[in-house]
């Protein structure tokens, strides 16, 4: 520790002198807070909550963890390089806008880094992973001033980019899940499948895939939506720490099943029944994780009922009645264009003008 | 048993250690003190003594010529040594200093003796004046000799409180001691004589069963007097939230509940009024606690009024311990810098806590066994008897807002902190800052304290009400244009002399 603390404050020394490692002084201030809290104390109120954004970061993390072990099971180490590289290019954007605009580097990408390669199919070509990451956090939040000020979900956006300039690639191909003994953990990838996901299936042949394979994770789908067990107890776990807030959630699952209900009643053969609306594709990895990104998500508590239900209704919109198999990451994408103007419109009910 | 009532918003504390042992010590008497001439709310008065002057306890030595205010007292027997300016709690104010012979005896109030219950309601105004005890609190209590910015008869609410919902809270255990409840309820007897309009309301912390139990067979035969039982949530203790919870009245923020025919007064300052009328007692002593992980053993302790800060704590710190002094609340009070200064009538509790600069290793991993947050992410929310720890580190550096939300949840005044927040920093400084009422904050500090990325929310919401006020946005138009039987508005404010 004492080690550290010295290497630490020799990096700060000689980044004062030195040109080019006064360039990167967002990456050695960003290590050094990574390892050893601060030194600064209170003004008034004199004390304050021991939450810090970096803790509210990994907690997330940690509810994205069965999703992610998971997902090593069924599709193989290969996820890991997968996620490694999420990690590598979207964090080296960071780095380089961070070292060009001179400001420090901010703890949003953390998330954004894991959230990505989860909604990804497990055969993906690594470098498509790296252009998308990279798109996704230029375009869904650097551009728009970083962490805080991002209109999108980065993830999302590097999602969207993928699907419109590579479809073939994010549609077609997916791989079959290994479920025996020690599974994907002892294996580098899994074998490609000849069948079409739960939800193609559905569309196409109006199959209905077993709930226990769906809410398990025997079945095919992107890297980290299959386990839905798993992705309902991180969610949980993140309601119960108060890291998300549950009305998102709460909102999207209710309005997924109403909506869902109605259109099986009248159009069986277009809409799928509401369970397997909810326990298909990415509906729960995006409720629970990306619908609740407190920055692009609406802020008023009334304003995240009426998200939620919008976005429920848009999902089964999209999967019902469009060419398009899945709807989740468009309707996050509208949601996140759709928040200011929520959360405007309640504001404008809940401040009424002054009295004269 | 009453229900309890509480108001949206808001976060409780609880158990932070170093809170002070039910053990009230009777301090020493100093040698020397340092009386303020101007404690609190209220007008300076002059001086009416002079350097080498010899004075008793108990004597008044300031006389009011203008102005909402109640006679000062000296505190200790001996010779004046010194009078002059100090820049004291932000404004230039006379210090009387005496040097002192160590007596404990005091000069009682002139025209109290024996039976309270047998004088008018004139003769007991004019006691309870002349005692000093009308300058308690924040507006102090109605006399008609301009005590407090209204007159007694506009009193229509009276409201006796000891929640105790702050981190740290002077003992209800050692305020109420001995025959001290008995002496409370002669105490709001007496102010119920001098307010005979008014409806009482005596409301205490609902985890405090058997006194509320108490106090209700002692007052079953008035029925001026109602008990209430509030949950001890932070800020319930201000007046801002005590008025709309209790009589569910809306609260002229910025304006103080005086204006709206309420008075407001702690546990202690009914007790003093009791000293005063009934034993002749002036106010020249205080109890204080002393709280915080900082000293060595934190307690109560009757102290002189003007008593200097360093002869109190100096012993009482715990070694290689730096302390940071706090007057009454931690999260809005002010840090005592100078240790010369004295110790005033507004003080219930002086706060010290360890400054912290050390850089913690991996401090945003650790499990948190005695750290407490308003989220859920520390394992102390959970043990129920984990004491937190408080010392004065950020715990992490200030980064962008992410619209949690934190803040607003804590809010008790409903307003969104961190919206208002981000239009002061583009500098966006017109009406719908306003509109978004933000001349409601009361000044809790509690978006400050439970937002992750550390930004000062607080101090944005009071830099945006300055701006809007220097572009000519006046707060009475947000809060004035809501109330229609709002008084001692002038007075208040200083627009109208009172003689």
């Amino acid at each position: 520790m004492k080690i550290l603390r010295d290497i630490f404050e020799n990096l700060n020394r000689l980044s004062q002198q030195n040109k080019l490692l006064k360039r990167l002084k967002p990456v050695i201030a960003a290590t050094d807070e990574f390892f050893f809290g601060t030194a600064q104390v209170t003004a008034t109120p004199h004390i304050v909550d021991h939450i810090d954004i970096k803790r509210f970061m990994s907690f997330v993390i940690i509810g994205l963890l069965p999703a992610t072990i998971a997902a090593i099971y069924f599709w193989g180490l290969r996820v890991l390089l997968v996620i490694a590289i999420s990690y590598t290019f979207g964090g080296l954007i960071e780095v380089v806008f961070a070292a060009v605009r001179k400001k420090e580097i901010h703890e949003g990408f953390l998330v954004t880094g894991l959230i990505f390669p989860l909604i990804l199919p497990p055969t993906v070509p690594l470098w498509m992973v790296a252009v998308g990451v990279m798109f996704g956090v230029i375009f869904g939040k650097e551009a728009f001033g970083g962490t805080g000020r991002n209109v999108f979900n980065a993830a999302i956006v590097g999602r969207i980019f993928l699907s419109v300039a590579f479809p073939q690639a994010m549609t077609v191909s997916w791989s079959r899940p290994f479920h025996q003994g020690l599974g994907g953990f002892l294996k580098f990838s899994a074998d490609a499948a000849t069948q079409a996901t739960p939800l193609a299936l559905f569309k196409n042949d109006m199959l209905i895939t077993n709930f226990w394979d769906l809410f398990f994770g025997n079945s095919l789908g992107c890297i980290g939506e299959t386990f839905r067990l798993g992705i309902i107890l991180g969610g949980l776990f993140l309601i119960l720490a108060k890291i998300s807030n549950w009305r998102l959630p709460l909102a999207a699952i209710l309005s997924v099943l109403f909506f869902s209900f109605l259109g099986n009643l009248f159009a069986a053969q277009k809409f799928a029944p509401p369970l397997f609306q909810i326990l298909s594709g990415g509906l729960l990895l995006g409720t629970f994780f990306m619908l609740t990104d407190p920055v692009t998500c609406p802020f008023t508590k009334a304003g995240k009922w009426l998200g939620g239900i919008m976005f429920g209704f848009l999902v089964v919109l999209i999967r019902g009645l469009s060419g398009y198999t899945e709807g989740v990451m468009f309707s996050i994408l509208l949601l996140n264009v759709f928040a200011p103007l929520i959360d405007h419109l309640v504001l404008d009910v809940k401040y009424p003008a002054l009295k004269k | 048993m009453p229900k309890t009532h509480t108001f949206a918003g808001g976060y409780k504390f609880v158990n932070f250690e170093g809170q002070p042992k039910p053990v009230l010590e009777e301090a020493v008497i100093p040698l020397r003190v340092s009386v303020p001439l101007r404690q609190g709310f209220g007008a300076e008065g002059d001086c009416l003594v002079e350097v080498g002057e010899k004075v008793s306890a108990g004597q008044i030595i300031s006389h009011i010529e203008k102005g909402v205010a109640s006679p000062v007292h000296a505190t200790i027997n001996g010779v004046v040594e010194e009078v002059r300016r100090v820049n004291y709690f932000q404004c230039d104010c006379l210090m009387v200093s005496i040097k002192g012979d160590g007596s404990p005896g005091y000069q009682k109030v002139p025209g109290a003796a024996g039976n309270w219950e047998q004088w008018s309601a004139q003769e007991l105004e004019k006691v309870l004046y002349l005692s000093g005890v009308t300058a308690l609190d924040r507006e102090g209590i109605p006399t008609r000799f301009h005590s407090s910015v209204i007159h007694p008869e506009d009193v229509e609410n009276l409201i006796v409180h000891g929640i105790g919902s702050e981190p740290y809270n002077i003992s209800i255990d050692v305020l109420l001691q001995g025959k001290n409840t008995l002496h409370l309820i002669e105490g709001i007897k007496i102010l119920h004589k001098i307010m005979p309009k008014a409806r009482v309301y005596f409301a205490l912390n609902n985890q405090r069963k058997k006194i509320l139990e108490e106090i209700k067979k002692l007052t079953c035969p008035f029925d001026w007097l109602e008990i209430c039982s509030l949950e001890p949530k932070y800020p319930q203790g201000y007046d801002e939230l005590l008025v709309p919870t209790i009589l569910k009245q809306k609260f002229p923020y910025g304006y103080s509940a005086a204006n709206i025919g309420a008075v407001v007064l702690n546990l202690q300052a009914v007790l003093q009024v009791y000293e005063a009328a009934a034993e002749g007692k002036p106010l020249i002593e205080r109890t204080v606690a002393l709280c915080g992980p900082a000293f060595k053993e934190p307690l109560h302790i009757k102290v002189r009024i003007g008593t200097v800060l360093k002869d109190v704590v100096s012993a009482r710190i715990k070694e290689g311990v730096a302390p940071r002094f706090v007057r009454n609340g931690l999260l809005t009070g002010a840090e005592l810098k100078d240790a010369n200064l004295p110790i005033d009538k507004t003080y219930s509790q002086i706060i010290a806590i360890p400054e912290n600069r050390q850089r913690q290793f991996l401090a945003f991993l650790r499990p948190g066994f005695k750290s407490d947050s308003y989220s859920r992410t520390f394992l102390a929310k959970f043990l129920p008897g984990a004491k937190k720890s408080c010392e004065t580190n950020k715990h992490g550096e200030e980064r962008p807002c992410i619209s949690c939300n934190y803040c607003e949840e804590a809010c008790p005044v409903s307003i969104i902190p961190h919206l208002l927040s981000k239009y002061v920093q583009r500098n966006i400084i017109d009406e719908t800052l306003m509109r978004l009422r933000i001349f409601n904050c009361i000044e809790c500090g509690l978006c400050s304290y439970v937002c992750p990325s550390k930004i000062p929310l607080a101090e944005y919401i009071k830099e945006g009400q300055e701006k809007l006020t220097i572009q000519g946005c006046d707060r009475n138009q947000c809060i004035l244009p809501y109330f229609d039987n709002i008084r001692g508005i002038e007075e208040y404010r200083g627009a109208k002399e009172v003689y």
